[in-house]
C-alpha cells in the first residue's frame, strides 16, 4: 500500500507539473485581463524546440532556456494581436495554438519517435528525501520540481497579493480605466505579463519532453494546454490554488498509469479519458454544488475585454 | 492640445473589413511565401501547381467540393452558436459523436438504403448533440464557460473513436488500422465522387440563414447573442435560446461527420475529422456571424486544404496547413480590429476641437 502511494504520488508530482507550469503562466496572462487561448500551441513549441536543442547541445538546461524563449515569442506574438492591436483575444488565441501545434509538427517532423537522450536526471535531496511517501516524489525526482511546486507559486503569490506592483498588476484586470487614470501602465503591464505566461507555457512543454515523456511525437501535448486553462478557472485565478490543483490532476493522471499497469478490466482508451473527463467535472461540479462559489472564485472583471483609453 | 487622427467605432463597415481582410491574406500568403523562399521552395512555382491542381482540373475541383461539405456544416455550427454570443471549440468532438454514431447504425441495422441513409442520417445529428448535451446544460444553468467544456469533449471523442476502432468495431475483414470495415450504405455520388451531401449542405445553410433572419426564433436568438440582459428584459427565454442553439450547432457538427463518414470514407477512422471542427471556427470568423457567408468561406478554407495535398506532394509536412490557417486566422483577427478606426480629420487649435 505504502509502495503504491509512494509511486502514485511521485508520477503525480512528475505529470502535474507540466500542468502547475502552463497554469501558473496563465494565471499571470489572466490576472491583467487576458485569455491566452494559445498555451497549448505555445507548450508544443516549446516541448519540440526542447528535443531539437537537446539533440546537438546535450544540456538540459539550454534545452529548458531555448523552450522558455521560443515560449516568450511566441506569447509575445499573441500579446501583439492581443494586447497591442486590441484583437479579438479568443480568436488570437486560437490563431497562436493553430501555428504553434502546425509550426510543432513541421519542425519536429525529423525527431519524431527518437527517445531524448539527454533529460534532467534524478536527484536526491539528502535528509528529505527520505521522508516516507512525499520524500521520493517531492525531493527524489528531477531538479525542476522544487521550483515549479514550491518557489514559483509562492513567489507569484507573493507578489500578487503582498506587494504594491501586485495590487497594480490585479487592478489592470479588474478595471483597466481606473488603472490608467492612476497612472498604471495597462499596456504594458499587460503585454509583459502575457509574454511572461507564454515563457512559462514554453517551459511547461519544456519540462514535458525533457523530464517526464523524453520523446516527441505529434498531437504529443494531447490538450494539456486546454486542461491547465481550465484549472486556472477551477482555481479561481489564485496561484497557489492552481498548483495544488495541478497536482491534484496529476494524481487521476497517475490513477490512469496505476490502472494499466496493475491489468484493471478497464481499456486504457478509457483509462486515458479520465484526466479529460476530471476536468470537465472540476470546472463544472462546484459551480452547481456551491452556488457561493461563483462570487468568490469570480474570474477578473476585465477579462478578455481589450482597453480602449479613447472610448473610456 | 492634441489632436487624434484616428477614432474607434463601435462597428466596422463592411467594406473595410473586407479590403483590411484581403489585405491581411496577402500579408499571410506573403510571409508564407518568404518561409518557402527560404527553406529553398519556390513559391512561384509552388503557387503555379496548386492553382493547377486545385482549381484546373477535375479531380482538384472534386476534393475541393468534399473538403467544402463538412466544412459547410461545422462552420454553420459555430456561426449558430456564434449568434448568441457563444463559442463552441468542440465540433470536432460533435463530428466523431456523429460519425460514431452513424456508424453505429450501419454496422447493427441492415436493411434498404431510403430506410438506412435516414436512419443514419438522425443518429449522426442526434450524436452531435448528445456531445454537446453537458457542455449546453453547464452553460445554460450554471454558466460555466462553453469554450473549455466543448474543447476537453473532443480530446475524449477522439479517444473513443480510436476504442472503438481497434476494439469492438475494428476491420476484421481486410484488417485495416484504426479502422471499422467498409460500410455497406453509402449517400449516392452525384458528380464524380462528389456525394449529394454536399447539395444538402449548401441548402442547410441557406436554409439557417433564412430561420436566423425571418423567424421569431432567429430573431430571439440575434437579440440574446447582441445583449442577454436587454433580451432577458423583453422577455425573451434566453436560457432555453442558449440550449436550443447549442444543441441545433452540435447537431450540424455531427451531421458534418455522418456524412463524411457516409459519403466521402466510408468507414470509422481515427483521425478521420482531419481538423475539420477546429477550422469550422476559421469558417465561421470569416463568415462574420451571418450563415450566407458561409458558403465563400468554407471555400476558401477547403482551397487552403487542397493545397495541403499539394504541398505533401512537394516534401512539405501537412501540418503546415495548419499553422498557416492559424497565421491567416491572426492577421485577420488583426484586420477586423484596425477596420473599426476610421480617419478624422485634425483640427487647428483655434476654435473649439471636439
Amino acid at each position: 500500500m505504502i509502495m503504491l502511494l509512494t509511486g502514485m504520488l511521485a508520477t503525480a508530482v512528475l505529470a502535474g507539473g507540466v500542468l502547475a507550469l502552463a497554469a501558473l503562466g496563465e494565471v499571470l496572462a489572466e490576472r491583467v485581463g487576458v485569455t491566452n487561448l494559445g498555451v497549448e500551441g505555445l507548450m508544443a513549441l516549446g516541448a519540440v524546440t526542447a528535443v531539437m536543442t537537446v539533440s546537438s547541445v546535450h544540456s538540459p538546461w539550454v534545452g529548458l532556456l531555448v523552450a522558455i524563449m521560443v515560449g516568450a515569442v511566441g506569447g509575445m506574438v499573441f500579446a501583439f494581436g492581443a494586447v497591442v492591436m486590441r484583437a479579438n483575444q479568443v480568436l488570437c488565441g486560437l490563431a497562436t495554438t493553430f501555428m504553434g501545434l502546425g509550426l510543432s509538427t513541421a519542425l519536429g517532423h525529423s525527431y519524431a519517435g527518437q527517445p531524448v537522450e539527454t533529460t534532467f536526471g534524478h536527484v536526491s535531496i539528502p535528509l528529505l528525501s527520505s521522508l516516507p511517501i512525499i520524500g521520493p516524489a517531492l525531493f527524489g525526482q528531477n531538479i525542476l520540481i522544487i521550483p515549479i511546486y514550491l518557489l514559483l507559486p509562492l513567489a507569484v503569490h507573493f507578489i500578487m497579493f503582498r506587494t504594491r506592483h501586485g495590487l497594480n498588476m490585479r487592478a489592470v484586470g479588474e478595471n483597466p480605466a481606473a488603472a490608467d487614470a492612476a497612472g498604471i501602465p495597462v499596456m504594458a503591464m499587460r503585454f509583459w505579463y502575457v509574454t511572461l505566461g507564454g515563457a512559462m507555457a514554453g517551459m511547461a512543454g519544456g519540462y514535458l519532453t525533457l523530464t517526464y515523456v523524453p520523446v516527441w511525437s505529434e498531437g504529443m501535448v494531447a490538450g494539456r494546454g486546454w486542461i491547465a486553462l481550465a484549472l486556472v478557472i477551477f482555481a479561481g485565478y489564485r496561484p497557489i490554488i492552481v498548483t495544488l490543483s495541478a497536482l491534484l490532476f496529476g494524481l487521476v493522471t497517475a490513477l490512469s498509469f496505476v490502472g494499466q499497469a496493475h491489468n484493471w478490466p478497464i481499456d486504457p482508451a478509457f483509462l486515458n479519458m479520465l484526466p479529460y473527463i476530471g476536468t470537465m467535472a472540476f470546472i463544472i461540479v462546484p459551480v452547481v454544488v456551491w452556488h457561493r462559489m461563483r462570487r468568490v472564485m469570480a474570474a477578473p472583471a476585465a477579462l478578455a475585454q481589450p482597453y480602449y483609453r479613447d472610448v473610456r | 492640445m492634441a489632436t487624434r487622427a484616428f477614432q474607434r467605432l463601435p462597428t466596422a463597415p463592411a467594406g473595410r473589413i473586407l479590403a483590411l481582410r484581403l489585405v491581411a491574406i496577402a500579408l499571410s500568403l506573403c510571409i508564407i511565401a518568404g518561409v518557402l523562399a527560404l527553406s529553398g521552395h519556390s513559391p512561384v512555382m509552388l503557387a503555379e501547381l496548386i492553382l493547377r491542381s486545385t482549381l484546373g482540373s477535375r479531380f482538384g475541383l472534386e476534393d475541393l467540393m468534399l473538403f467544402m461539405c463538412p466544412l459547410l456544416l461545422t462552420g454553420a455550427a459555430v456561426t449558430v452558436c456564434g449568434t448568441i454570443g457563444l463559442w463552441n471549440i468542440g465540433a470536432e468532438g460533435q463530428f466523431y459523436a456523429g460519425a460514431i454514431a452513424a456508424t453505429g447504425v450501419a454496422l447493427g441495422l441492415h436493411g434498404p438504403v431510403l430506410v438506412m441513409l435516414p436512419l443514419m442520417t438522425i443518429a449522426g445529428i442526434l450524436g452531435g448533440m448528445a456531445w454537446i448535451t453537458v457542455p449546453t446544460l453547464a452553460r445554460a444553468y450554471a454558466g460555466v464557460n462553453e469554450i473549455i467544456t466543448t474543447l476537453l469533449l473532443n480530446f475524449i471523442a477522439s479517444l473513443l473513436t480510436y476504442y472503438l476502432t481497434t476494439g469492438p468495431w475494428r476491420d476484421r475483414i481486410s484488417g485495416a488500422q484504426v479502422s471499422t470495415q467498409r460500410l455497406s450504405v453509402s449517400i449516392p455520388e452525384m458528380w464524380g465522387i462528389v456525394h449529394w451531401g454536399f447539395p444538402v449542405a449548401i441548402m442547410i445553410v441557406v436554409g439557417l440563414a433564412l430561420i436566423l433572419s425571418r423567424t421569431r426564433w432567429g430573431y430571439e436568438i440575434c437579440i440574446g447573442g447582441a445583449n442577454p440582459e436587454a433580451a432577458r428584459y423583453a422577455g425573451i427565454p434566453v436560457r432555453l435560446r442558449i440550449i436550443s442553439v447549442m444543441l441545433l450547432s452540435g447537431g450540424l457538427a455531427g451531421l458534418a461527420g455522418m456524412f463524411e463518414v457516409a459519403g466521402t470514407v466510408h468507414r470509422l477512422q481515427g483521425g478521420m475529422a482531419n481538423n475539420f471542427g477546429y477550422l469550422g471556427i476559421v469558417v465561421a470568423v470569416l463568415a462574420r456571424g451571418s450563415c450566407l457567408n458561409v458558403i465563400p468561406a468554407a471555400l476558401l478554407m477547403a482551397l487552403i486544404l487542397d493545397s495541403g495535398i499539394v504541398m505533401q506532394t512537394q516534401q512539405l509536412s501537412a501540418s503546415v496547413i495548419l499553422a498557416i490557417t492559424g497565421l491567416i486566422l491572426f492577421m485577420i483577427a488583426i484586420g477586423d480590429e484596425l477596420a473599426h478606426y476610421r480617419p478624422v480629420a485634425t483640427t487647428p487649435a483655434k476654435g473649439k476641437a471636439s
